[in-house]
C-alpha cells in the first residue's frame, strides 16, 4: 500500500519563519493544466510564457504574498545575461554576446537568450559537467563518464533512461561503456553503492538506518537500508572490470532488538519486490561460486547466467513509483537547487516526512510533469531559467531581513565551480575581438564546436586549482594563494600577447576606455563610476601605463568577489 | 656446523646407506634432485636454531619461548622434551655444539653453556653483548665461539673457559639512513681459520680467526632493501653465510630487493663469492620462492649448495655450484630459519613451528 | 618593507615617500568613499619570532604524531614480555614507580611522567582506510555525512577566524597509506595545510616578477573592487573569499615557519637527522608560533613481516624525536599549552606469524597522551596476559576523541548542526576517560 502523496508531505500553517497556507486547489488547478494543457515548446522569437514557469512562480509567489514576503525585483539585463550563461553555457559570456543580447528586444530577450544558449555545445558541456559533479564528485576527471554523459545529453536521453543505464551498468561498447562508472566505482564499498545511488538518485539518505531505525526520520527503518542494500548485494565485478550480478544471495542484518534477518527487496516507497531467483541446489550453487571465483580472477572465464536481476528490479521498482515519484523529485530538487541556489527540498538528501517540501504540491506537480514528458531535462531547465524566481536580483536592499533562502524571494550568489570558474578565466583574458560574434556563431555552428570544445579542454587543465563548492562552502586560503603568488596564473593567465586583454588594456587610449574594456569583458557589464575612478587612479600612480600595472588591474578583477560567484 | 663440524667418524656411523653408495659412484658425484619430507615435529614455539648433539643423538633447538628443547630424529614419533626449567629471558637465538657441551645465546644479550644430558646450566656470561645476540658459531675443533650481535660486535669465546678472547669492531652502528644496524651471520671456514660475518647493510668482513684481523671485504648490497618514499624504513640485511669445504667460496645468503616492505616479498637471494679474489660467481634470485635465506650449506663434495629460509612459506633449495641452477626443491612448512645436515642426504630442519626430516635423493 | 619600488602617487595628494599603498588607496578612496581598515603587514615585514611573541597568548594546540599503518602496542606502550605473544623485547622500569614499556623506548620512559598511557582501546576497525577513517574522525565513516578529523574541529575551536598563520598543518610525507584529512562538512576553511612533496607550503613565495610592495598594493586593489560586492551580497560563502585573501600575507609571512634552518644548529641537532626529527622540529615551530593543530605522520608501520626489526627501526626514531619534542615544549613554556598524541589506526596482533610480523588488530591496543590537560605518569585500561582482549578500562575511538577535546578545554558535547542533523563534537554516548585528565 503506497501512501498518499499529500499526506507525506502535510501543507503545515508555519514552518519555520515562513508561513505558509494552503493553495492546493490553485495548485491542483494548475496541474490538471500542466497534465493536460497543450505545452509548445515556444519558437525563439516569442514571448509565450513558458507553462511550467508560470506554475513555479505562481506557486512561490502565492506563498510570498500570503506570507507577507516582499520579493526582489527582477534583476538587471547584464546580470541576467551573466547568470543565466554562466548557468546554460558554464561560462561568463563574451562581449560580442553581451552586444547581441542587449539589442533584444526586452520581452523576449531571457526566451531567446535561453533558447540560443541551449542550441549551443556550450549547454551540453556544462548540463555534462553538472550531473558529472553530481553523480562521480570523488572522481572530477573520470573519461568514460563524462563521455557517457555527453553522449546522453547529446542524445536528448530521457533522465529515466540514463538512471536506468547507470544502475543496470550493463557491458557496452562505445561511449555507453562509461555509464557503468556510477556502479564501478563503487562497487567495493557496498554502503556506498547503497547509500550513494538513495541520495543521489531518489534524495534520500538513509545511512542513519543502517545500525538503527532512522533516529529523526520516521519513514526510514532498518528494513529500507537493509532493503535497498539488497539490490545491490550481488553486484560484483570480473577481472575484466565488467559489473555484473550473482544469480543468488541475499542481506542478512542484525536489528537493534538483537534479531538476525533476512532483508527482503524494498524500495524507499515500502514496496517489496518478489525475488524471482530460482532454487539453486547444492551443487549449482558452489559450480556458480566456482565460476565467480574465476570471473573475478581471470579474463576468459564465461559469465554466469543470472535469471533474476535485483539492480534491474530497483530500476524498475523506481520508474514504476507514480505515486512519490523519488526519481523525478530528487531530479528536479536538485537541478532547482543548482540553478536556484537552495532545493525546495533542502538539504537535497533528506526527502521525507520530517523535511517537507517548502512547495510540496509545485515540487509533486513537477515530477508528475517531468514524468509525463518522458523526464526531460532541458524542458525542466529552460523552465526554471525562465522563471521570476530565477530571475530576481541577488541584491537585497530593501529595509525588511533577508528573506529566508526557500522562499526564493532573493536571488543568491554561488560560488562557480571549477570548470565555470576556469572557462570564465580563460574568456575573460582574452580580447572581445578573439571570440565570434552571435550571427558568426550561427553561421559556422561547427567551428564554434571546435572552439568551445578547445575551451573545455584548456578549462579542465585549471579546475584542478579550485574546490567543488559544496553546502555551506567556504573558500580556502590556497585558492587565494594560489591565485596570489602561482607562477601559472601570473605567466599564463596575465600574459600579454596579441589576443590578450592586458595588450588591448595597454593600448587603450584612456584609463576610461581601458575600464570599459575591462569590465565588458570581465564583468560582463558597464564599468560604474567608481569603477572607473579606481581605474584612473589606479593608473595615475605612473607617468606611462605599465604592463605590470595592467596585470595587477585584471587580477584585482578576475581574483575578487564578482568575478568569482555567479550572482 | 653440520658436516664441516662433525668427526668423519660420526657421519660413517649414521650414514652407511648413504655413504656406501656415494663411494660406490665415485665417477659420479651426488646432486640431489628430489626433496622429501619423511617426518615432521610439532615444536613448542617458534625455532630459530639448532643444533646437532652426536653424543646424545639428539637434535636441541631454540626459539621464542626461551628456551632449548630436544628431540631424536631417528625415532619413528619424535617428541620435543625441555633441557631445562632455566631459560634465557628472550628469544633463543643461537645454539651450538661444542666438544659435547650446548652454548645457546639470544635476545637478551645472554651466553649460557649447558651439560646436553642433564640440563644443568654450567655457565651463564649475562651482558656478553650490549645489544641483541644474533647467532652464534662453533670452530670445527669445538674450542672457539663466535657470536655477532647488534651492538654491531663479533666477539671470540673460549669454549672451555667461558673467556671472551677478542671483541671485533668494524660495523657501523647504524645505517647510512641513522636507523639502528643490525649484526646477523657469522661461520668458521672449515679449517677454522677464518671467520665471515655480515651485517644489515650488506657487507660481509672477511676476518683471521686467530686476530681478528679483516682479511677482505665483501658488498652485497642487494640484500639491503631502504625504502626512502613510500615506507620510509628498510627491510633485508645478510641472514647466512657459509664457506665451501675448501674455503675457495663463501655464499652470502638474504633478499633481493622488496617493493613492499611489508612483507617478505623479496625475492630468495644469494651470492657466491670466490676467494680470495671475491670475484662473484654466482647471483641466484628463486623467482618461486620469496623470502629471506636464512640458512646456507655447501655439500661436501662442493658441487651444490643447500639453502633454506621463507617468507611465511618455508622453502628449501639445493642450486648447482657449476651452472647456478637450481637441482630440487621444495615448499617445506612455515618459514624455516634453519637447518642441521644429519649425512650428506639427510638433515633437520627447523621453522616457525616445526621441524622436518628431509631426504635428498637423486632420481 | 625594505626593497620596495617607489610608486608615483596620483597628483594632488601628499604622501610618505615609499608608501605608495597606503597612497594608492588614499587616492582611490576618494572615488569609493573610505579606505580599507585591514592592518596588512608586509610580506616581508613580519619576522617569525614576531608572530610567535604576538600570538603566544592564550592559545592551546594539538600535535599528533600519527602512527600511521599501525604501531605495535607490544613493542610500545603496552609490553607482554615472557608471554607467547610478547615477542622478545623486554620491558623496562619508566620514571613513575609501577610503570613499564617496553625496551624500545627508553628515553620516553625517562618521561613518562608527562604522559598517559591508554592501553585499552577497542576500535574493532582492522582496516587502514576504515580504521584511518575512525581514527581520524572518531567516529565510524557515514556515507551520508563527511565528519571532520580531529584536525579540523581543533582547528575551529581553537584557531582564530582571522589568524594568520594556517591553524592545520598536516605532513604527510610518505606516499604509503598518505592521507590528506578532511574538514568534512566543516568546509574548506579548516581543511589542512597539507604538505607532501615539499616542506614549504605552497604559493607562499613572492613571485619573482613582483616586488612586495606590488603584491600589496595589487591585494589592496582587489579589496577595493570586490567591497562593494560583498557588502551587497551577504552570506558566509561570499565572505569566505575576501577572508581567504586576507589571510594571503599571514600564511606568506609563516612560511617560514616551516624553514628549520632557521632554528640553531644545536636544536636541529638535538631533533636530529631523520626526517620525522626534522618534521617534529616544523611542529614545534608551527606551535609556538601560535598554529593549533599540526599533525606529523610518520610512516609506515604496517609490519606482517619482520615486526621487531620494523619496530627497532621506528620506535628508535619515535623515541628520540618525542622525547626531545617534549624536552623543549617543556623548555618553551609550551607543553602546558600543547597536547602530543601518539595514535595510528590501529594496533597490531599480539600473535605473530611465520615472518615474524604481526597484523591488523583493532581489539585491544594503546595510545599515549602527553601534556595540556593530562594527568602524565598514568595508565588506562589493561589487557589480558597475551593481549588478546581489554580486560579493564574499554574504551572507543569516541571516548578518545572526548577525552582529547576535555584535555585542550574545548566540550566535547557541544553540538554542529548538520543540516537537520545535530552532531555532538565526539560521536554519542561517548565518554571522556577522567583518569587521564587533569
Amino acid at each position: 500500500m503506497l501512501p498518499d502523496p499529500f499526506s507525506i508531505f502535510p501543507l503545515r500553517a508555519v514552518t519555520g519563519s515562513v508561513v505558509r497556507c494552503d493553495f492546493a486547489p490553485v495548485c491542483r488547478l494548475l496541474l490538471v493544466l500542466a497534465l493536460f494543457g497543450p505545452l509548445p515548446c515556444a519558437a525563439a522569437q516569442t514571448a509565450d510564457p513558458d507553462p511550467v514557469a508560470v506554475l513555479i512562480d505562481t506557486a512561490i509567489d502565492q506563498q510570498n504574498t500570503a506570507a507577507g514576503i516582499t520579493i526582489a525585483p527582477q534583476a538587471d539585463p547584464d546580470t541576467l545575461l551573466r547568470r543565466t550563461t554562466l548557468d546554460l553555457a558554464g561560462r561568463i559570456p563574451t562581449s560580442r554576446e553581451r552586444d547581441w543580447y542587449l539589442q533584444l528586444p526586452a520581452e523576449t530577450r531571457q526566451q531567446q537568450l535561453v533558447d540560443r544558449l541551449m542550441q549551443l555545445p556550450d549547454f551540453e558541456f556544462h548540463l555534462r559537467n553538472s550531473l558529472d559533479e553530481m553523480l562521480l564528485p570523488e572522481r572530477p576527471n573520470d573519461g568514460e563518464f563524462r563521455e557517457y554523459l555527453l553522449t546522453a545529453v547529446r542524445e536528448r536521453r530521457p533522465w529515466s533512461r540514463m538512471f536506468r543505464e547507470m544502475l543496470l551498468a550493463a557491458p557496452a561498447e562505445g561511449p555507453d561503456k562509461g555509464a557503468a562508472q556510477f556502479v564501478r566505482s563503487r562497487v567495493r564499498e557496498l554502503d556506498d553503492l547503497t547509500n550513494d545511488t538513495a541520495v543521489l538518485f531518489f534524495g534520500v539518505n538513509i545511512s542513519c538506518a543502517k545500525c538503527h531505525d532512522h533516529p529523526l526520520v520516521a519513514d526510514w527503518k532498518q528494513d529500507h537500508y537493509y532493503g535497498m542494500q539488497a539490490f545491490f548485494h550481488r553486484t560484483f565485478t570480473s577481472k575484466k572490470n565488467l559489473i555484473l550480478e550473482k544469480p543468488f544471495g541475499g542481506v542478512k542484518f542484525r536489528t537493534t532488538a538483537g534479531a538476525d534477518r533476512d532483508a527482503v527487496l524494498m524500495f524507499l516507497n515500502g514496496a517489496v519486490v518478489t525475488d524471482a531467483t530460482p532454487t539453486y541446489s547444492d551443487e549449482e550453487k558452489k559450480s556458480a561460486e566456482e565460476q565467480i571465483r574465476r570471473l573475478e580472477r581471470e579474463d576468459d572465464a564465461q559469465p554466469v547466467p543470472v535469471s533474476f536481476s535485483p539492480r534491474q528490479a530497483l530500476a524498475d521498482t523506481a520508474l514504476a513509483d507514480q505515486q512519490q515519484q523519488y526519481l523525478a523529485r530528487n531530479i528536479i530538487n536538485r537541478t532547482w537547487a543548482r540553478l536556484v541556489g537552495t532545493g525546495f527540498v533542502d538539504p537535497p538528501d533528506q526527502m521525507h516526512s520530517g523535511n517537507p517540501a517548502s512547495h510540496p504540491e509545485l515540487l509533486q506537480s513537477l515530477g508528475t510533469d517531468l514524468v509525463t514528458h518522458d523526464y526531460d531535462l532541458r524542458r525542466l531547465i529552460r523552465s526554471i531559467v525562465l522563471t521570476k524566481a530565477y530571475a530576481r536580483a541577488s541584491i537585497w536592499t530593501t529595509e525588511t531581513p533577508l528573506p529566508a533562502a526557500q522562499t526564493f524571494a532573493v536571488a543568491v550568489a554561488r560560488p562557480l565551480t571549477p570548470r565555470q570558474l576556469s572557462a570564465s578565466l580563460l574568456i575573460a583574458t582574452r580580447t572581445s575581438e578573439s571570440w565570434p560574434a552571435v550571427d558568426e556563431v550561427t553561421a559556422r555552428p561547427e567551428e564554434w564546436q571546435k572552439r568551445r570544445t578547445d575551451l573545455e579542454n584548456q578549462a579542465n587543465g585549471w579546475m584542478r586549482e579550485f574546490e567543488q563548492p559544496s553546502r555551506d562552502f567556504q573558500i580556502a586560503v590556497d585558492e587565494a594563494l594560489f591565485f596570489s603568488n602561482n607562477d601559472r596564473v601570473q605567466n599564463d593567465l596575465l600574459r600579454d600577447g596579441g589576443d590578450r586583454l592586458v595588450n588591448s588594456l595597454k593600448t587603450a587610449e584612456t584609463p576610461q576606455q581601458a575600464a570599459r574594456l575591462l569590465w565588458t569583458v570581465a564583468c560582463s557589464r558597464e564599468p560604474a563610476e567608481a569603477d572607473t575612478q579606481v581605474v584612473v587612479d589606479w593608473f595615475a600612480r605612473a607617468a606611462q601605463r605599465r604592463e605590470a600595472d595592467v596585470q595587477a588591474l585584471l587580477w584585482a578583477v578576475l581574483a575578487g568577489a564578482e568575478f568569482r560567484f555567479n550572482h | 656446523m653440520g658436516v664441516n663440524d662433525e668427526p668423519v667418524a660420526g657421519m660413517s656411523a649414521e650414514t652407511t646407506p648413504a655413504a656406501s653408495e656415494n663411494s660406490a659412484a665415485v665417477s659420479v658425484p651426488f646432486a640431489p634432485s628430489k626433496v622429501s619430507i619423511d617426518r615432521t615435529v610439532r615444536l613448542p614455539s617458534m625455532t630459530f636454531c639448532l643444533a646437532r648433539h652426536a653424543q646424545s643423538g639428539r637434535v636441541f633447538c631454540g626459539g621464542a619461548d626461551f628456551g632449548l628443547h630436544s628431540f631424536d630424529p631417528a625415532a619413528e614419533k619424535p617428541e620435543t622434551k625441555p633441557l631445562s626449567e632455566v631459560r634465557h629471558s628472550s628469544y633463543v637465538t643461537g645454539v651450538v655444539n661444542a666438544g659435547g657441551t650446548l652454548i645457546s645465546g639470544g635476545y637478551d644479550r645472554s651466553l649460557i653453556w649447558w651439560n646436553a644430558e642433564t640440563g644443568e646450566q654450567l655457565r651463564k656470561v649475562e651482558g656478553a653483548h650490549d645489544r641483541w645476540i644474533r647467532s652464534l658459531a662453533v670452530s670445527p675443533d669445538g674450542q672457539r665461539l663466535a657470536t655477532v650481535a647488534d651492538d654491531m660486535r663479533t666477539k671470540i669465546w673460549d669454549t672451555v673457559s667461558g673467556a671472551c678472547l677478542l671483541t671485533l669492531e668494524g660495523y657501523d652502528l647504524q645505517t647510512p639512513q641513522g636507523f639502528p644496524s643490525m649484526l646477523y651471520a657469522v661461520c668458521f671456514s672449515a679449517d677454522g681459520r677464518r671467520l665471515a660475518t655480515g651485517n644489515r647493510t650488506g657487507k660481509v668482513l672477511i676476518r683471521d680467526a686467530g686476530t681478528g684481523e679483516i682479511q677482505q671485504t665483501i658488498e652485497a648490497p642487494v640484500m639491503y632493501t631502504w625504502d626512502p618514499k613510500a615506507r620510509r624504513h628498510s627491510i633485508g640485511g645478510i641472514r647466512s653465510l657459509a664457506f665451501s669445504g675448501d674455503g675457495s667460496l663463501l655464499a652470502v645468503g638474504g633478499m633481493g630487493q622488496v617493493g613492499n616492505i611489508d612483507h617478505l616479498e623479496g625475492k630468495s637471494r644469494i651470492e657466491v663469492f670466490r676467494l680470495p679474489t671475491g670475484e662473484r660467481v654466482h647471483e641466484i634470485e628463486d623467482s618461486k620462492y620469496k623470502g629471506l635465506v636464512e640458512k646456507l650449506q655447501f655439500s661436501e663434495n662442493q658441487k651444490w649448495l643447500l639453502a633454506a629460509g621463507g617468507d611465511n612459506g618455508g622453502f628449501l633449495s639445493a642450486w648447482s655450484l657449476e651452472s647456478g641452477k637450481l637441482l630440487a626443491q621444495e615448499k617445506l612448512g612455515n618459514h624455516l630459519h634453519a637447518f642441521e645436515m644429519l649425512s650428506d642426504r639427510t638433515l633437520v630442519t627447523v621453522g616457525h613451528d616445526q621441524a622436518s626430516l628431509v631426504t635428498l635423493s637423486a632420481g | 618593507m625594505s626593497g620596495q619600488r617607489l610608486i608615483p602617487v596620483p597628483s594632488g595628494l601628499v604622501h610618505p615617500a615609499g608608501v605608495s599603498r597606503r597612497g594608492f588607496l588614499g587616492g582611490a578612496a576618494v572615488g569609493v568613499g573610505g579606505a580599507l581598515a585591514t592592518d596588512m603587514r608586509g610580506v616581508q615585514g613580519l619576522r617569525a619570532e614576531e608572530i610567535a611573541g604576538e600570538l603566544r597568548r592564550g592559545e592551546k594546540h594539538v600535535i599528533l604524531l600519527w602512527l600511521a599503518g599501525g604501531a605495535s602496542q607490544l613493542e610500545t606502550w603496552d609490553p607482554k614480555p615472557g608471554a607467547k605473544t610478547g615477542g622478545p623485547f623486554a620491558a623496562i622500569p619508566t620514571n613513575v614507580s609501577g610503570i613499564q614499556v617496553s625496551e624500545l623506548l627508553p628515553k620516553l620512559a625517562q618521561r613518562m611522567h608527562l604522559t598517559a598511557v591508554i592501553r585499552s582501546l577497542n576500535t574493532k576497525i582492522a582496516d587502514h582506510g576504515g580504521g584511518a577513517d575512525l581514527m581520524e574522525r572518531g567516529r565510524p565513516d557515514d556515507p551520508g555525512l563527511r565528519y571532520p578529523d580531529l584536525g579540523a574541529v581543533v582547528a575551529k575551536e581553537l584557531g582564530r577566524l582571522e589568524s594568520t598563520v594556517p591553524d592545520y598543518v598536516s605532513l604527510y610525507t610518505s606516499t604509503e597509506g598518505r592521507r590528506k584529512g578532511t574538514s568534512g562538512f566543516l568546509g574548506a576553511r579548516y581543511a589542512p595545510l597539507f604538505l607532501a612533496e615539499n616542506m614549504a607550503p605552497p604559493n607562499t613565495g613572492l613571485h619573482e616578477r613582483l616586488t612586495a610592495a606590488e603584491h600589496q598594493d595589487r591585494a589592496a586593489l582587489r579589496d577595493l573592487l570586490s567591497k562593494r560586492f560583498t557588502a551587497e551580497h551577504r552570506g558566509s560563502t561570499v565572505g569566505s573569499l575576501n577572508s581567504a585573501y586576507q589571510r594571503v600575507q599571514g600564511m606568506m609571512a609563516s612560511a617560514g615557519l616551516f624553514n628549520i634552518e632557521q632554528e640553531p644548529a644545536e636544536v636541529r641537532a638535538r631533533y636530529g637527522p631523520t626526517q620525522f626529527g626534522e618534521q617534529c622540529l616544523i611542529a614545534r615551530r608551527l606551535v609556538e608560533a601560535g598554529v593549533p593543530f599540526v599533525k606529523v605522520a610518520r610512516a609506515w608501520w604496517d609490519s606482517h613481516g619482520q615486526n621487531f626489526e620494523t619496530h627497532l627501526e621506528l620506535c628508535a626514531d619515535l623515541d628520540h624525536c618525542m622525547s626531545v619534542l617534549l624536552d623543549d615544549l617543556q623548555q618553551r613554556g609550551l607543553l602546558e599549552k600543547t597536547l602530543v598524541i601518539t595514535l595510528g589506526e590501529f594496533g597490531r596482533t599480539p600473535g605473530i606469524n611465520a615472518s615474524l610480523g604481526r597484523d591488523h588488530f583493532a581489539s585491544a591496543w594503546s595510545c599515549s597522551l602527553s601534556g595540556m590537560g593530562i594527568r602524565g605518569g598514568v595508565v588506562h585500561g589493561a589487557t589480558d596476559a597475551e593481549g588478546q582482549t581489554v580486560k579493564d578500562g574499554e574504551a572507543s575511538a569516541a571516548d578518545l576523541f572526548a577525552t582529547i577535546l576535555q584535555a585542550v578545554g574545548i566540550d566535547h558535547t557541544h553540538e554542529y548542526m548538520v543540516g537537520s542533523r545535530p552532531t555532538p563534537l565526539a560521536d554519542f554516548g561517548s565518554q571522556p576517560i577522567r583518569s587521564v585528565l587533569v
